[in-house]
């Protein structure tokens, strides 16, 4: 009796140490990959798949990547799905002048977007929570609101632009930037001290207030970027476009290992295996034949189980 | 009826490899007051917290009036007779004085599950009346009064129903002199009524003051428990630290001159509600020591000078002329503040040592905006080494750390930064003998160097024993100016405080 409650501490022990935690989004990919391959006789590894479920990574892992910053400040952003909505029908209306334009104007409406986030978050004082859960609706207001005659099409031109290698180079692109930052400049030292206390960084010299609006912004521009990546593969914007995809990219970074809390614990590998496993397990799950329904009751309970698992317990506190 | 009121037997305590309370017995008669002393870590707070119910007992068993007590929380204790006064804020608030007070008792007061709400405040302001406290309303929400206030409400609570132990675990360093005495009468009240309290506090003078007997812990270990009147503060420090502590604990050089280089000029600086129109300038290498009742406006003073405020007018001006208004600027001008509010306003706990110390340093150590890991970690060991901080490796994160280690892990920062003018807020609150002296002997060193220190601090002796000059404060403006004497009083400054 008493062994069996010492080999129960220690295996408590062993799932609150970082070393655990730091692996889990590893083995979780993997069992992951494993269950699907076997539950779908390896369908999911032929090439034909692997290249359909690679084109689904592109743009949440883009978006991902700036919620990322979100979070490692305790922060959270449920305004992924309708920035990417009012952005790819801002890229699709200026695509029809000049591709870079239209480009350009997908990054500002973003960045614009992120920037009333962060002001209400910042000067308000209002937690980011409640904040982007106001304006999620009204920016899902104003993508319904522009689609409800017909659906918006963007030009040919930035259709052909289709293309694996250049949503590839995009991906990689900001993804090899955004790590540059976070781990070789003080903005990933600055982001990560707001996330571990907010306070104290405060009275070591870091301006909390800049770094929260400004890591809004950037965010907000990522998704303006993710959303011309969604203009070239979908083509026409309706009402729906980017639905659900704020807690898409929550489960994925979730997933991937994020801590909730945010702050030191957090790893750059989070973004890309989260997104990862959230693809193939997405994937698996349709070609299993699961109706959305279940398929949504599975992915919940998945993302519960990695929640307990991952959460600092040390870091517990109301997230920003 | 038997003298022994409680008995630990083999109380024991292990939290992963460390362990905390090793083999400890001891017994407490009944009619005394026991002090508990000991370094940080040594185990005298779990040892109580093992008693009280916070912690689960590791082994042995604690006898209570001849009964082995089994309890599983507080509220368990506390039917059992042991209550606690902790050091940090142990009330609740969004609940009203009242509601605290009978936190977990309110069966009394409820009627078929309804809570008479009017017959507590009545029982509570009698029982506040009784202590003495009639400033506090037991109808008002707990969040209207002071950390102070807080604090009586709470001995309030401790009390109220009697405990056969009373523990008092560093409660004092949250209570100014008035406070203090409020407590040393209830104590003594226990004592008289034949039950018993154990002292916990880092304060020798306090401890050999009130109590009758001190059972010393060093590393988790039972030591000795000796009669107040046989020893004085030496013996102590001896047994506690298990080596002769040197005599150079404050400084003893006197008349010594102060430089006429001004570093810093505090004009005209009002914070509402805090200080009132402070005047003051800060000479190259000297220690300025503020301080005054715990509500003065004393730990507003450093906030200001950092440029911390909220709302600040008047003017921080370095000898430059530089005007500080915000913290990255003052960081800039290399002035640097170890806050009282440790764990939320110096260190990020949730961190690690490496970047609690690399921080505001960050841009002087960036080649081009880029950083580089094995700069960082090289000048966070440097730093941290310096400082002699107890542990594991720089990547440890700092809320494993006791008070003692967090605080040196402040300093390592501001020496990294290279600050030419220190604000050290309570720089030794809740910190053992051995790193005080550390922290003593690294202030003179500093001001040897010609830096210059603002040291804000509730101890007097540490005033009297450090500052070349001291500053009191009086309801938000000074009150006193002295000058580093042998023949200045606890009493002299005491006279300006109240």
């Amino acid at each position: 009796m008493a062994i069996e409650k010492k080999e129960q501490s220690k295996i408590s022990e062993f799932i609150d140490s970082d070393l655990f935690k730091g692996l889990l989004p590893f083995i979780g990919l993997v069992v992951i990959l494993g269950v699907m391959y076997w539950l779908t006789e390896g369908r999911i590894a032929q090439p034909k798949r692997m290249r359909l479920l690679l084109s689904q990574v592109y743009y949440p892992m883009i978006v991902a990547t700036g919620v990322f910053f979100i979070m490692t400040l305790g922060s959270i952003d449920f305004t992924e799905g309708s920035t990417l909505g009012v952005a790819s029908i801002v890229v699709s209306v200026l695509s029809f002048y000049n591709i870079p334009l239209a480009i350009l104007g997908g990054i500002l409406t973003g960045a614009a977007i992120g920037a009333i986030n962060g002001f209400f978050h910042v000067k308000f004082k209002l937690q980011s929570f409640i904040v982007t859960i106001c304006t999620m609706y009204l920016f899902r207001g104003v993508c319904a609101y522009l689609t409800t005659e017909t659906a918006i099409p963007a030009s040919a031109a930035i259709k052909a632009l289709d293309s694996d290698n250049l949503k590839i180079s995009i991906t990689v692109a900001v993804l090899v930037i955004a790590f540059f930052l976070f781990k070789f400049t003080r903005i990933g030292n600055d982001v990560k001290a707001v996330g571990s206390g907010e306070t104290a960084a405060r009275f070591s010299g870091v301006r909390t207030d800049k770094v929260k609006f400004l890591t809004f912004v950037a965010a907000g521009a990522l998704t303006g970027l993710a959303a011309f990546v969604n203009v070239i593969k979908v083509g026409s914007i309706t009402a729906t476009a980017g639905n659900q995809l704020e807690t898409q990219i929550l489960i994925s970074l979730v997933l991937g290992g994020l801590p909730i809390t945010g702050g030191a614990k957090v790893r750059f590998s989070n973004i890309i295996v989260g997104t990862l496993m959230y693809t193939v397990l997405n994937n698996g799950l349709v070609m299993l034949g699961f109706e959305s329904a279940t398929q949504q009751l599975i992915k919940g309970i998945v993302f519960l189980i990695f929640v307990a698992l991952t959460i600092d317990r040390k870091a517990l506190k109301v997230i920003k | 009826m038997s003298e022994i009121l409680l008995q630990a037997e083999n109380i024991d305590k292990r939290f992963g490899i460390t362990h905390a309370v090793d083999n400890v017995s001891l017994n407490i008669n009944r009619g005394e007051i026991r002090a508990l002393i000991g370094e940080n870590g040594s185990g005298k707070s779990t040892f109580c917290q093992m008693l009280c119910g916070i912690y689960t007992i590791g082994g042995g068993k604690f006898i209570l009036d001849g009964q082995e007590m089994h309890v599983k929380n507080q509220v368990e204790a506390n039917k059992m007779g042991v209550s606690i006064i902790v050091q940090e804020m142990g009330t609740l608030s969004g609940l009203t004085v009242a509601e605290n007070i009978f936190l977990g008792h309110e069966d009394p007061f409820m009627n078929h599950g309804i809570k008479n709400t009017r017959a507590m405040i009545r029982e509570g302001q009698k029982l506040l009346d009784e202590y003495g406290f009639n400033n506090i309303k037991a109808g008002a929400m707990i969040d209207n009064y002071n950390f102070e206030d807080r604090k009586l409400v709470e001995i309030v609570k401790a009390t109220y129903m009697k405990p056969k132990i009373l523990i008092v675990d560093e409660t004092t360093t949250a209570l100014s002199q008035n406070g203090r005495l409020e407590l040393y009468k209830i104590m003594d009240a226990v004592r008289a009524d034949n039950r018993s309290v154990i002292f916990i506090s880092h304060d020798l003078g306090e401890i050999l003051e009130h109590c009758d007997t001190i059972s010393i812990l060093r590393d988790g270990e039972y030591i000795d428990t000796v009669n107040s009147k046989d020893v004085n503060e030496d013996d102590l420090k001896r047994l506690m630290v298990g080596r002769e502590i040197g005599s150079a604990y404050y400084r003893t050089d006197y008349g010594k001159p102060i430089s006429d280089e001004v570093v810093l000029t505090v004009k005209n600086v009002t914070v509402p509600g805090q200080i009132e129109d402070v005047n003051f300038e800060l000479h190259r290498g000297e220690i300025l020591g503020f301080g005054g009742l715990s509500e003065c406006g004393m730990h507003e003073i450093g906030k200001a000078v950092f440029g911390a405020s909220w709302d600040r007018q008047g003017d921080v001006v370095l000898a430059d002329g530089t005007e500080i208004t915000n913290i990255p600027q003052a960081i800039r001008h290399s002035i640097a503040y170890a806050s009282k509010d440790r764990d939320n306003e110096s260190v990020i706990l949730n961190e690690s040592i490496r970047n609690n110390i690399i921080l505001p340093s960050i841009e002087d150590l960036a080649n081009k905006h880029v950083l580089s890991a094995g700069k960082l970690n090289h000048f966070a060991k440097e730093f941290a080494d310096k400082m002699q901080t107890k542990m594991q490796g720089i990547n440890q994160f700092v809320s494993d750390l006791s008070g003692g280690n967090k605080q040196k892990v402040v300093l390592a920062r501001w020496l990294g930064k290279g600050s030419d003018i220190l604000v050290l807020d309570s720089p030794t609150r809740g910190i053992d003998v051995k790193v005080k002296q550390a922290i003593y002997a690294l202030m003179s060193e500093l001001t040897a160097q010609g830096k210059s220190i603002i040291m804000i601090s509730e101890e007097i002796p540490e005033l009297l024993g450090m500052s070349d000059r001291i500053m009191i404060m009086k309801d938000g403006k000074i009150n006193g100016t002295f000058m580093r004497s042998e023949s200045l009083s606890e009493e002299d400054l005491i006279a300006k405080m109240v």
